[in-house]
């Protein structure tokens, strides 16, 4: 967080208000429905979970653009360079290299499923506000798209073995109706949600690459190896 | 006319200016004057008077006295043939007065910026040039922001307008401002460019593309490649390619797109017809491709040809043509009487020779290969 820039109060953030409905996600089914006849591993639904990324970022695209273009300028304009101010509850993806070279294989998909966790019910909150009915259609469709995505991590997670990340008790949020938020902060908000959902897009693909690079065949040689040498 | 001494006469001063003039005392060196092209320059003659008699000369040659103003050199309409050292001398005594050695430049225009990652995810360069010359000595000025965080960029060590910025962290939502100024004696400017961390990933071609023909298959030649050796973690960040073929003779490409791998296998080649093949490679996911490699020339296997003298022969020769032959293109027909006729020796098509040519040296075997 850029220490330069004036602190901003908290009660305009606007995400705090949009928060009641990530109680909903905590809720889902833990374990989805998995395939279990064979001995394919987890492989197939990485792969499965790594072209939904691609084909989720190929659907942010256009519908970014659409959005932006909602906002209008200069959220729309390709050099449009903002500090990042507010949006603190963002998940963020940016990570140091080594680190993000270094992380294991639960803490690499926990990462992943929450971030989206967070960022599917900001986008609903989105959703929920959006001027046109073609606005909400696709933002609907991408939400769809996105809930896919988060079954496809939370399949992965399961058949390796990793429990389903479950908020604190007592962190769970509720709603908390604030003060009227202006217009062109809001618009600020909006702009770096659709930001870092891009850019997680891609980070997810960076991962789910890293992790089936992992699982393939001969797993056990390769995953040992690499167990080993702490990747 | 005063009077000169030889050239051979006895001073190092004789080759500039013609003449042993007598020497300047030692603390006074030639100024040095930078000047616009095309613009006007009045040159006094140091301190001297206006109305003092003197004389110019340019890097020893007379200047005519209709360029004088008075004891000052004017110069109009400045031409880069204009720059030089200009001396002037009082009349009589030939001493020389001042020395002004004169530069004509332009101040600089906008300069041209552009940055790459080739090197994903160490880093990135920045390179600039400017789009026309100044003439004259020219400081860059380089400067990295991210969001407010200044970042350095290291001087490339053999390029000198190229410089280096490591990667800190990855997947950042916030761009990168590069910021370039150029100044010299007559001018200044500047500019600057901002992009995200993914949109300059253009990896450099990939390496060492080879491409053979394979033994007994007159419709295939395999091709390898190395990922380029700049990219740091194939692995984790890995690159998928895209191959474009054609015979020489033909125009249009035909082109794969890989996911994976190395190497590849084109199973449609034109018979006996020369290849040229060239890859290139991207991210996975992110960025544009690179341009394309160095070209690979082969021409696919084909049958050692044979002096068809007698009947046996040819039966022979009909036998060994096996069944996976496609019928030739409409192209150019390869009459097989014509086998043999071809120019050269036939022996390397059944050896497998790595052909990696550059297009200059393959010229002088494509003879030797192409049969018709």
């Amino acid at each position: 967080m850029d220490s330069w820039y004036p602190r901003m109060a908290k009660p305009w953030d606007s995400w705090g208000m949009l928060a009641c409905l990530c109680t909903v996600l905590w809720h889902l089914p833990a374990v989805p429905a998995l395939n279990r006849t064979g001995d394919l591993g987890p492989g197939p639904s990485i792969q499965k979970t790594y072209d939904l990324t691609r084909y989720l970022e190929h659907q942010l695209r256009s519908l970014a653009g659409t959005y932006l273009n909602y906002l209008g300028p200069p959220f729309n304009e390709p050099d449009f360079n903002p500090p990042r101010l507010g949006a603190e509850t963002l998940p963020r993806a940016t990570v140091d290299l080594e680190v993000w070279r270094s992380l294991n294989d639960k803490l690499r998909l926990t990462q992943n499923y929450e971030a989206y966790s967070h960022l599917l019910c900001y986008l609903r909150g989105l959703n929920r506000q959006a001027a046109t009915a073609e606005l909400r259609r696709s933002l609907a469709h991408f939400c769809t798209s996105l809930q896919g995505l988060l079954g496809s991590i939370a399949g992965v997670m399961a058949a390796l073995g990793y429990p389903l990340p479950q908020p604190l008790p007592g962190t769970e949020p509720t709603w908390t109706p604030g003060p009227a938020h202006s217009d062109f902060l809001q618009k600020m908000d909006d702009f770096w949600l659709l930001k870092e959902l891009q850019t997680w897009l891609w980070r997810s693909a960076k991962d789910f690459n890293r992790l089936k690079k992992k699982m393939q065949p001969p797993a056990a040689a390769v995953t040992l190896h690499l167990g080993a040498h702490g990747f | 006319p005063a009077a000169h001494f030889p050239f051979s006469c006895c001073c190092p001063e004789a080759v500039t200016y013609g003449f042993c003039p007598v020497p300047l005392p030692p603390t006074e060196a030639p100024h040095v004057q930078y000047e616009r092209l095309g613009s006007d320059v009045t040159l006094p003659c140091g301190t001297a008077n206006w109305d003092a008699a003197v004389t110019w000369r340019v890097n020893g040659t007379d200047l005519a006295p209709d360029l004088l103003n008075g004891s000052q050199l004017v110069l109009r309409g400045l031409e880069l043939g204009h720059s030089g050292l200009y001396a002037c001398f009082h009349r009589d005594s030939w001493h020389l007065r001042h020395q002004v050695l004169l530069h004509v430049g332009l101040p600089p225009r906008e300069p041209v910026l552009s940055c790459r990652s080739n090197t994903y995810p160490k880093g990135f360069y920045c390179n600039w040039h400017l789009p026309t010359p100044t003439y004259i000595p020219n400081t860059f000025n380089v400067t990295v922001l991210h969001g407010s965080k200044i970042m350095v960029c290291e001087k490339d060590p053999a390029l000198k307008n190229r410089c280096h910025i490591r990667y800190m962290h990855l997947f950042s939502t916030i761009k990168y401002k590069v910021s370039i100024s150029v100044s010299n004696a007559l001018g200044h400017n500047a500019t600057a460019i901002t992009f995200d961390e993914f949109t300059i990933v253009k990896p450099d071609p990939p390496e060492n593309v080879v491409a053979r023909p394979v033994p007994s298959n007159p419709r295939r030649l395999e091709v390898t490649w190395q990922t380029p050796s700049t990219w740091p973690d194939p692995e984790s960040f890995p690159l998928k390619f895209f191959l474009r073929y054609r015979p020489l003779i033909l125009d249009q490409w035909q082109h794969v797109e890989l996911s994976d791998g190395t190497a590849h296998t084109i199973t449609d080649a034109y018979a006996g017809k020369e290849y040229i093949i060239q890859v290139a490679a991207k991210d996975n996911e992110i960025g544009t491709w690179s341009d394309w490699s160095v070209a690979a020339h082969a021409t696919p296997w084909t049958e050692e040809p044979r002096h068809l003298t007698t009947e046996a022969q040819a039966a022979e020769t009909t036998t060994s043509t096996t069944g996976s032959l496609a019928p030739p293109p409409t192209t150019k027909i390869c009459d097989p009487g014509e086998l043999g006729s071809g120019g050269g020796p036939s022996a390397p098509f059944l050896v497998s020779v790595p052909v990696t040519l550059a297009l200059a040296a393959a010229a002088a075997t494509a003879s030797n290969l192409l049969i018709w």
